[in-house]
This record gives C-alpha cells, sequence and structure tokens, in this order.
C-alpha cells in the first residue's frame, strides 16, 4: 500500500527500504546498505547529497549518503549511534525495512569545478562517509580528475571508518595517495599520529588542489586555518556541514546558517561563501 | 462591485455553508477567531484582529500527514495530508491575507509542499478592509493597504455601515459571487460615494497612528553587520523564550516533525514550532544556538534580513499581534526602531 | 514626575555608586503608553529612565535566577505579589536572599490594556496616570479621569497582597484595601459543576492551548533548569496539538506548582487564549488550606510548606478507610 504511485505525492512522504546488509565499522560506526524492495537503489543523486532515513515510530533522521552514484545496486549510509534514530537504526536487522526519502541538498561539483583538477580530501573520523562518496565516483570516472590526496583522521585504528577502501582499494588506484594518522600512539599502529590539521602542514602538500574537507566542526576549523596556511584560498576549499534538519527541503526553519538552508542551499558550501554568512553552525 | 445588507448576513453565511465549509470570527470567552461556523455562533466582524492569526487554516498546529503500519514486517506508509474540502473565509483583515501570500512563498515554492497547496486551492478568502485600524497596527510599513485589500484575497470586502460592499477579485471569488446572486445586491453611486468616504477616513486613521512612520529602510541590508550588531543581547535580555510571538504571528511557520504510535501502527505528523525553543536546532553533539540572545536574534534576522534576501519581501505585516501578546512589551517593532540607530 | 519613580531613580543611584548592588532589575518606559518593560542595568546613568507606573506588571524575581548566576548583588523592584514569589523562590532555595537588596512597591494594581481598548479609550492615547484608584487618560485631545478598578487586570481584582511582605527599602506608604474579595468565589463555582460538566469544563479550556509556554515561561516559580516538556530525553517533549498533550501539560504544571504558587494570576495574564489556569492553581491552594491549614507561608519563609514537609496525622486521602472504595 505505498502511496507513492499516487500524483502530487508530497516530498515528506518516505519510500519503503530494505536494510541490504549491515558492515560494522567501529564500536559505534556502521554501514547499512539500502535497496528497494524490489531491489536497486531508491534514487539517483549526486556525492555530497543526503537523505532522510525514518523509522517509524522513532522518527527520522538526515544522513549523507557513502556510496558512490554510479553505484546502480544500492545506497550505502555510514551511521554513528549518537540519538534515539540512529540507536535504533544500529539495533535492527537485515531485512528490516525502513523509510527513506531524498535525495536532498547540492553536491559537491564533480561535473564541472573537479574535473580536471588535483584533489586533495581531509576527512575526519565519520567525515569520511560524504567523501567516499565523491572518491568513489572519482575512483569510477579516474581519467577525468587528477591527482588524489586523502588525508584521514581518527581518534584510534579503531575508529577508522571504511578499513578497505583506505587500506587497500585506494592506495592501489593510479595516482591516488592515501595518509592515515590516529591522534594518540597505540601499540600496533605503524602510520602517523597527531591531529589531521597538523598533519596537512607536515605533508607539504602543493597548494593547486581543490581540498574538500569534512569532520567534526573543530576539525574543519583547524584544518581550514592549515589549508589557508599553507597557501590554499577559500576559493580552492569546500566543505560539507550538518545541522537539525527536520523536513530537508527547506521550509521547517531549522537548519539555516543566515539565509541559506543547510539543506537545500547546502550541505556543500565553498568556504569564501561560507565566510560570508553569519557565523553560526 | 457588489454589496450585502447586514441583515442578510446571516443568510449569506448559510448559503455558504451550504456549499463550503465557513470560517468566520467567532466570539468564545471573550476571545475572537476564526473557526467554522454554524447557526447561532457568536459571530464578531467589528473585532478588528482576532487573538490568533488565521493561519491555522492553511498550517494547521498539527497535521498528522503519513500513517504506517507493520504487517508481517512489511512496512506500509500511507499518504493522509492535506484537505479536501472546499472552504471560505470571511472577514480576515488585509493583513492576514497578505500572510497567506507569503506563506505561499515558503510552502508553494520547490519542492511543492502538497498539504498547504491542497488548502489553499481549496479556500476562498473574503477580506475586509479595516475601518478601524488600531495603535499596534503598522501594515503600512510593508504596504499593506488597509483601506484596499489585495494580497491573498479572492474577495475584497468594505464595511460601509448598512451594508458591506463586495467586490471580486479572482476567479474562485467570481465563482461564489456567481452562487450568492440572490442574496448580493447591486451597488449604486451611493454606495461607491461611501466606499470612497470610508477608504478616505481610513487612510486619516492610518496616517495618525503611531507607527505610521515606522521605516524598514533604515535596516541595514549586510547580513554579517545585522548578525553580528549590539542590540541582540540588550534587547534579547527580557525575552522569556515562550513562542507565543511565533505562534500569534501569521507568517512564523517554521515546524516540526514528530512519529508518534507504536512500532505497528503509528502516525507521523508536522506541528508548530518555534525558534525561541531551547531546543529548536538541538542536536545530539551541541546546539548552535545556545543562549536566548542567538535564539531571539534568529527570529527577527529571519523576519527582516533572512526572508527578504530569498524571497523579496519582509516576513511581517504588521498585524501587532505579538506587540500584545508579548509577557514582556517586546517586539518586532522595538527591534527594528533599535536596528535604525535609534 | 510620579513620586515614586523619583525614589524609585534616587534608590537605583544610591545603591549602584555605593556598591550595595552590582545590577538593578527594574522596568523603563517604551514609546506607547502600555509598554513599560522590564530591564537589567548596571550604568548609573541608566537609573534615569527608571519607571513606575500601573503597566508595571512584570514580575522581576522571575529574572533573579538566572541574573545571580552572572552578578553578585542584585536590587530588584518588587510589588506585593512579587515580593511573594521571591520568598517562594528563597524557600526553594533557588535564590540566595543575603545577595539580593528588595525596594518594595506598594501597589494599587496594575492597568489592563486590553480593557483600556474594550473601552475605546485607546484612540490618541498618549499616557495613563494612576494614583491609588484614581486614572487619568491623557490623549491628543485631552485628559479623562476615572475612579475605580474598571480597567484593573482581573488578577488585581483578587489581590490579596498589595504591599510587599519584604523588603529593606520601602518606596511608598502602604496601600490599603477595605473592598476584601471573597478569596476563592471562581473555584467555588466550577466546585458546584457537575463531575461531568467540570471535566467538559476543563477539556475545552486546555483544548485552546497553543503549547506556547507562555504561561510556563512567565511563571516565578516554573524555575526548572531543563523542564520535563522541553527535555527530548524525557519522551514528553511532543508538541502535538492534541487535547491529551495539553491537558497533560497543564495538570503536570499545576501539580509542579502546588503548595508553591503564590497566585500572582501571571500564567493567566499572558495566556494568549484565554485559559482560566488561575483557577487551577487556586483550587489547588484552597484545597491544601483546607485539608493542611491556612498556608501563607510565602508571607514568612520560617514556616515549612505543607507538601514539603510530613506529619503523621496529614490528611491522607488514599488511606481507604477514610475514602470509601474497594477495600
Amino acid at each position: 500500500m505505498s502511496c507513492n504511485c499516487q500524483k502530487n505525492v508530497d516530498s515528506l512522504i518516505p519510500q519503503v527500504a530494505v536494510i541490504d546488509s549491515i558492515r560494522k565499522e567501529t564500536a559505534d560506526v556502521a554501514t547499512f546498505r539500502i535497496i528497494t524492495p524490489a531491489g536497486g537503489k531508491s534514487f539517483d543523486f549526486l556525492p555530497g547529497q543526503c537523505a532522510m532515513i525514518s523509522i517509524p515510530p522513532i522518527g527520522e533522521a538526515i544522513f549523507s549518503i557513502t556510496s558512490s552514484p554510479t553505484e546502480q545496486r544500492f545506497l550505502e549510509f555510514s551511521i554513528k549511534k549518537c540519538g534515539s534514530v540512529t540507536e535504533c537504526l544500529h539495533s535492527m536487522e537485515i531485512g528490516s525495512e525502513v523509510g527513506i526519502r531524498g535525495p536532498y541538498g547540492n553536491h559537491f561539483p564533480v561535473n564541472d569545478v573537479l574535473r580536471g583538477r588535483d584533489l586533495l580530501f581531509i576527512a575526519g573520523g565519520i567525515g569520511l562517509a560524504p567523501l567516499r562518496s565523491v572518491i568513489n565516483y572519482i575512483m569510477d570516472n579516474r581519467r577525468d580528475y587528477g591527482t588524489v590526496d586523502i588525508i584521514y583522521g581518527a581518534r584510534s585504528p579503531e575508529d577508522l571508518v571504511h578499513q578497505e577502501d583506505i587500506m587497500n582499494f585506494w592506495p592501489k588506484q593510479i595516482n591516488t595517495k592515501v595518509h592515515l594518522t590516529v591522534d594518540r600512539a597505540v601499540d600496533g599502529w605503524s602510520g602517523h599520529v597527531g591531529f589531521v590539521p597538523s598533519y596537512i602542514k607536515e605533508l607539504g602538500l602543493a597548494n593547486n588542489k581543490v581540498a574538500l574537507v569534512c569532520g567534526p566542526p573543530i576539525m574543519i576549523k583547524l584544518g581550514l586555518q592549515a589549508l589557508e596556511q599553507v597557501g590554499f584560498k577559500r576559493e580552492q576549499i569546500y566543505t560539507t556541514l550538518e545541522l537539525k534538519m527536520k523536513c530537508g527541503v527547506g521550509k521547517c526553519g531549522r537548519c539555516n546558517i543566515g539565509d541559506k538552508y543547510v539543506c537545500k542551499d547546502g550541505p556543500v558550501f565553498r568556504c569564501d561563501e561560507l565566510q560570508q554568512l553569519p557565523d553560526e553552525y | 462591485m457588489k454589496q450585502v445588507y447586514k441583515r442578510d448576513l446571516e443568510r449569506l453565511w448559510q448559503t455558504i455553508s451550504e456549499h463550503f465549509e465557513l470560517y468566520l470570527p467567532l466570539e468564545q470567552d471573550g476571545k475572537v477567531n476564526f473557526m467554522p461556523w454554524k447557526q447561532g455562533e457568536n459571530v464578531n466582524i467589528d473585532r478588528l484582529k482576532t487573538d490568533l492569526s488565521p493561519k491555522n487554516i492553511i498550517f494547521p498546529p498539527t497535521e498528522t500527514y503519513l500513517k504506517f503500519r507493520t504487517v508481517n514486517k512489511r512496512l506500509c506508509f500511507e499518504s493522509v495530508g492535506g484537505k479536501n474540502d472546499k472552504y471560505v473565509v470571511f472577514g480576515m483583515r488585509p493583513c492576514d491575507a497578505a500572510s497567506y501570500s507569503i506563506l505561499d512563498k515558503v510552502f508553494l515554492q520547490e519542492p511543492i509542499d502538497r498539504f498547504y497547496e491542497e488548502r489553499r486551492t481549496n479556500g476562498i478568502i473574503i477580506s475586509l478592509a479595516c475601518s478601524e485600524p488600531e495603535e499596534t497596527c503598522f501594515c503600512s510599513s510593508f504596504g499593506i493597504a488597509a483601506d484596499n485589500p489585495v494580497l491573498g484575497t479572492d474577495i475584497a470586502a468594505w464595511d460601509i455601515g448598512e451594508s458591506i460592499l463586495w467586490q471580486p477579485k479572482s476567479e474562485k471569488g467570481k465563482k461564489l459571487t456567481g452562487i450568492l446572486d440572490n442574496i448580493l445586491q447591486d451597488t449604486s453611486e451611493h454606495e461607491i460615494i461611501a466606499l470612497e468616504r470610508l477608504q478616505q477616513s481610513i487612510r486619516e486613521k492610518l496616517a495618525q497612528l503611531p507607527w505610521v512612520d515606522l521605516d524598514l529602510e533604515i535596516i541595514s541590508n549586510n547580513m554579517k553587520e545585522m548578525f553580528e550588531s549590539k542590540v541582540w543581547e540588550e534587547l534579547s535580555k527580557s525575552c522569556l523564550g515562550c513562542g507565543v510571538c511565533t505562534f500569534v504571528c501569521p507568517t512564523c511557520h517554521c515546524f516540526d516533525i514528530q512519529d508518534f504510535g507504536a512500532e505497528r501502527n503509528g502516525e507521523r505528523f508536522r506541528c508548530w514550532d518555534s525558534c525561541m525553543y531551547s531546543d529548536f536546532t538541538r542536536m545530539a553533539h551541541g546546539n548552535p544556538r545556545k543562549t536566548q540572545t542567538e535564539r531571539f536574534r534568529q527570529r527577527f534576522m529571519h523576519k527582516l534580513v533572512y526572508f527578504l534576501n530569498n524571497n523579496g519581501v519582509y516576513a511581517c505585516v504588521g498585524c501587532g499581534r505579538c506587540v500584545e501578546k508579548c509577557p514582556v512589551n517586546m517586539n518586532i517593532v522595538k527591534v527594528i526602531k533599535k536596528l535604525g540607530g535609534d | 514626575m510620579d513620586k515614586t519613580t523619583v525614589r524609585m531613580q534616587q534608590i537605583a543611584l544610591q545603591t549602584l555608586a555605593n556598591g550595595e548592588v552590582d545590577v538593578i532589575l527594574g522596568w523603563k518606559k517604551g514609546d506607547e503608553w502600555y509598554d513599560s518593560y522590564p530591564v537589567v542595568i548596571n550604568d548609573i546613568n541608566e537609573t534615569a529612565e527608571l519607571i513606575w507606573d500601573a503597566f508595571c506588571v512584570n514580575n522581576l524575581s522571575k529574572y533573579l535566577i538566572t541574573e545571580l548566576k552572572k552578578n553578585l548583588r542584585i536590587g530588584v523592584f518588587l510589588k506585593g505579589c512579587d515580593s511573594l514569589a521571591f520568598n517562594q523562590l528563597v524557600i526553594d532555595n533557588r535564590i540566595d536572599s543575603e545577595r539580593v537588596v528588595i525596594f518594595g512597591l506598594p501597589c494599587p494594581g496594575m492597568i489592563d490594556p486590553q480593557k483600556v481598548k474594550h473601552a475605546g479609550l485607546n484612540k490618541g492615547l498618549l499616557k495613563v496616570e494612576r494614583t491609588g484608584d484614581k486614572i487619568v487618560f491623557i490623549t491628543k485631545e485631552g485628559v479623562k479621569e476615572y475612579i475605580g478598578r474598571s480597567f484593573d487586570y482581573d488578577k488585581c481584582l483578587n489581590c490579596r497582597c498589595p504591599n510587599p511582605v519584604v523588603s529593606k527599602y520601602m518606596l511608598s506608604d502602604a496601600v490599603t484595601r477595605t473592598d476584601e474579595e471573597q478569596y476563592f468565589p471562581d473555584v467555588t463555582e466550577i466546585e458546584k459543576m457537575p463531575l461531568e460538566a467540570r471535566y467538559d469544563y476543563w477539556t475545552k479550556q486546555f483544548s485552546k492551548c497553543i503549547k506556547c509556554y507562555a504561561c510556563r515561561n512567565i511563571c516565578p516559580l516554573c524555575s526548572c533548569e531543563t523542564c520535563v516538556f522541553d527535555n527530548i530525553a524525557a519522551g514528553v517533549s511532543s508538541k502535538a496539538d492534541a487535547d491529551c498533550e495539553q491537558q497533560f501539560f497543564h495538570i503536570i504544571r499545576a501539580y509542579h506548582v502546588a503548595g508553591r504558587c503564590v497566585d500572582c494570576g501571571e500564567c493567566s495574564r499572558v495566556c494568549p487564549v484565554g485559559i482560566p489556569l488561575e483557577k487551577l492553581n487556586r483550587k489547588i491552594i484552597k484545597d491544601i488550606n483546607q485539608l493542611y491549614g491556612d498556608y501563607t507561608a510565602d508571607t514568612d519563609i520560617a514556616k515549612s510548606p505543607p507538601l514539603g514537609t510530613y506529619k503523621v496525622d496529614d490528611f491522607d486521602p488514599f488511606d481507604g478507610s477514610k475514602q470509601g472504595g474497594k477495600k
């Protein structure tokens, strides 16, 4: 009795979707693969866009899509346990049904600005989720883009998500380097130790790249400062933001930063544009 | 131009209600609000403005729009929002009618809100000019003519004493006028003169109001500068963080979405919410608007800057309800004056 | 200028200047006749803007909890009803009375701008002056005088405490009221209704609620740091416009201020839809008085609050032997 066949269906009405698989990433992060009841992905989208997942009667929450738009079989979401909807999601089994609506918001400019450019991805913790969508999209269209550097940090090795991609898949791609770091030294970790912002400076990468940054607010803030210190201009940096959202379509009135709605005008912002907005995020 | 004699009003309402749901300003326990009319109700069309704005007719305080149930582990969604009944609102003031055109800019913008659209399409608004504008009115600052209902209006009406003049402004308005053909009367030169006199008198009264000179142009259009202004802290000091200003406001439209029910059977509704509330932007990992100063600023920045930037109009119609209802006498007029370097 | 206003400005200036207080909670006048609004000032130059008139209805003790977090010593102007709330906040251990200097304002009653408006007196009105029960309306056209209390807020007509019960400085002579009202006529009226009619009455009243929380936020004794109705984790934050939710909110609130409500009537004053909330609170006050003896602890902080203490001979409505019911 899904109502999706009705004409003029409102954008607030979700479609039914099935949890096809659950991959545990860390102690509190898992990646959910979601398909329509008939199989296949619920909708097309571009990297950076989000979707609203609902679990009646708990409610809805918005998540960035972590799979690549080139993936036709499913949508993936890497979700951290941090509220009632996410707690419930984590307790669900494969085959359970949820609601999904979207895609929402703008996207990273993969079809224009990023084309042919050298790219620098900077992610912290679960912040890799939206960037992974872009990275895998680029890997599937590798010749359209220049070099790819990925700086990814987490509190500890156990907190690094998408280990298959960061350890095995991405490092094997042409002109692609992955720079991992963890906040504190631990036994068995032979990689870099230190926070992402200082790692940016240590790496001494060329500053003619386009940088895409996502992570916890403090990492974004200090990461931007570090990028500027090594000579990046704000026009070269994109980030993606997260605020409380309910409708996802720019009407419910709570996710605005100044006159921009993160759900509609974002979540991707170029940093010089962000600078024009009030400091309230 | 048609007219309806006041002695025929009851008959007019009766006839309308045979075809439509009819909303009228009804008086109950001293408060006047737009409510569905039936014979015998205490109608008060003389009270200038209703205590609550009539936005609830197109944007209900709570609207269940989705039902869900789980059958054999299969989830089913059913869209149940909107409203199919055709209705008429009689006696809405020009400011309130104009507020509908402001709400349209939010809900009829892509992606169109189908529930709202349905309510808007099904309604016919008869807007009554304000014979006696009050001292808390400042609609003229927002370009609204209290003597000549236009925005959001299907039929414009004027109370000239013995009768109410009636002028259809839209196709919907013309259709309704046709249905009421045997109650509405033709007008003569006499009524036209009376109308001109009334409009003249309304304009004179408006010119005498205390806030007639309230000038929106004095507000800087520099968003960041306004945001960082020192006035917010000072003005918000007495704000108690209740939501009365947002709920009586005809243009405030923020809403929340919540689920209600059990795992197998329940519903999802949206309901009015207020940017004045502490939980409005609170997330599991923090809140970008931690204090009342930030929440207070958001409300007025939204009305005077953000909404203007996005839609070309202010999100205020100068109805003055917030002025009358704020428990601590803080309101948009004071904010505007203060922002103008008062 | 009004004598009390002069005195008010003097005492504010004096106590700020000599360091007796760090900030003053008072009222200033806006541009309109009805607009007296609460302010927090710490600048002696602003003391000349403080005023006292018949529109200083806001209870400034409401701001004490927040302001005492930011300031060491506060001077506050309190009317009779405001002083009751102050005492109750002291009893509740919500504020430290040692850090507050009270300027007492005997109050003849506050004027309801809506009553002025409904009487058609607001047209061209510039100023309203009140001395006792003499009210002077100064308009563009001239001056009109009224004697009596027909413009008073309903809550002021039921006033049981026009004079502050606690103060360091009293700013004017005590107000004497000889027209003592019968205290609970409104409650008695509802008590007389049959059970079903009473239920219908309140259901209808609560159904008007728009969940704006003005009643809660204006209440001097609704002083929880986070109200249960704002706490998402409590599972009762539903903003649904449903009768059950509204009843739940108002009844819980009435019970949470039970035994602490000082009947200042602010909840009813600010309700935009006219729910007679004070009747709910007054019913509880009346019952407490009946069951536990006249309680006026808010006038005397040394007495223990009846719902905050237990005595073995306390009335026990849950004791089946006294109440009937199934045994």
